[in-house]
């Protein structure tokens, strides 16, 4: 369908429109736009389209008022919630959260020391430890030595008893 | 005009400015430095005489009836956490109604939700049965031709943008003046009459959009004037 119509109003006019349709328009401002109607189809065209929604929008149903209840439901969740608000607190309730704080930085604290000893046991050795534990062994004597399983205690008598003989 | 309810004035003795000598707004005044200081019959009837328009903001900017109690309470609750940093340099209504729309626009937000979602399009038989009872001077009487036509309307309301909705049932279905939107909306006066005569032309092109594609000719008076520049 081709367009028929360009109903799309001058800038400069559209709030003067407005008042008009709402009755609103008075004087000199009133004359000049009755003028500028005269000579202006597209300007026309939009007020009668904007004339056409005001009829259109009597369907709408205007919101209903609240019950004759709303202002003292209104108050009394007022009330309720400045109640709960001024309600004292425990004698113990500040012991309570400081305990609670305390328990919450032990726990903080205590997490932070094993994950640094695991992290310090999972690291290589080093070349100076590696050098220290040589050291040790070289002066741990014979005896000093404990057996890790039943056939090293059999070895050891047995060294001992080669060495007796 | 006494706009204070005798049974409230009754309850309320701390209320010691005279009321009746005062507009609404210096009473609204007083009625703050009142609620201010602790005396909550004060609040009770800003409650009163503000709730009305409170649910008219909410019911224009959500269309959803079920939320529209809660959404309201939680205002008033807000409006009573913040009175004592009210300062009075605007109207109590201008603060507290954008307490309002920021509450509904939290809500919105909140809830991932669009202000009314109708899942299907019209019927070509209901475009046309809407454009029958548009094209009646009076609206419809009976009781189920309204409930139908505002059922259509809705539906052509859900295809704008939800700003030009917003605007359009605040101004025409709720009432509210083009100042007070401009107060509410923190927009210039000028700018609301543009946006709204702009709204007004994009419904009535829907309108026109529907009755073109079903294939009927309008018969509302000026639904055929407007732009079909975009029709082919």
């Amino acid at each position: 369908m081709k367009a028929e119509f360009h109903g799309e109003a001058c800038p400069e006019y559209e709030a003067k429109l407005e008042d008009y349709l709402g009755g609103e328009l008075s004087g000199a401002d009133a004359r000049e736009l009755g003028e500028h109607l005269k000579s202006c189809g597209a300007c026309a065209a939009a007020l009668e389209n904007a004339a056409a929604s005001v009829r259109l929008l009597r369907f709408a149903e205007a919101t209903p008022g609240p019950g004759p209840a709303f202002a003292r439901v209104v108050m009394a969740r007022i009330r309720s919630e400045q109640e709960a608000l001024r309600e004292p607190r425990g004698f113990w309730q500040p012991f309570v959260s400081l305990a609670w704080r305390f328990a919450a930085t032990a726990a903080l604290a205590l997490a932070l020391m094993i994950t640094y000893d695991v992290k310090r046991r999972d690291a290589a050795p080093t070349v100076a430890s590696v050098r220290q534990s040589e050291v040790r062994d070289l002066f741990t004597s014979e005896a000093d030595r404990v057996p890790n399983s039943r056939d090293e205690v059999l070895i050891m008598v047995a060294e001992q008893d080669h060495g007796q003989h | 005009m006494n706009d204070v309810p005798k049974g409230v004035a009754a309850q309320a003795p701390a209320l010691s400015v005279p009321l009746s000598r005062r507009s609404r707004g210096e009473e609204d005044r007083a009625l703050v430095q009142q609620a201010q200081s602790g005396n909550e019959f004060a609040f009770e009837e800003l409650v009163k005489r503000h709730q009305q328009r409170v649910f008219a903001l909410v019911g224009g900017i959500l269309r959803r009836r079920e939320d529209l109690e809660d959404v309201a309470q939680q205002v008033f609750l807000k409006a009573f956490v913040s009175l004592k940093r009210f300062d009075q340099r605007a109207a109590f209504s201008t603060w507290l109604y954008k307490i309002t729309v920021n509450e509904c626009w939290d809500y919105l937000r909140k809830r991932k939700v669009r202000p009314l979602v109708y899942e299907s399009d019209m019927s070509e038989e209901q475009v046309s049965r809407l454009d029958g009872l548009a094209s009646q001077e009076r609206p419809p009487e009976g009781p189920n031709d309204r409930a139908e036509a505002r059922d259509l309307l809705e539906r052509m309301l859900e295809k704008l943008p939800e700003q030009d909705r917003q605007l359009l049932l605040l101004k025409e279905v709720e009432g509210f003046s083009v100042q007070e939107l401009a107060e509410i909306l923190d927009l210039n006066v000028n700018t609301v009459k543009v946006r709204l005569f702009r709204a007004r032309g994009r419904i009535m092109e829907t309108y026109r959009k529907r009755l073109s594609s079903s294939g009927h000719a309008a018969k509302f008076p000026g639904a055929g004037k407007g732009r079909a520049s975009d029709e082919g």
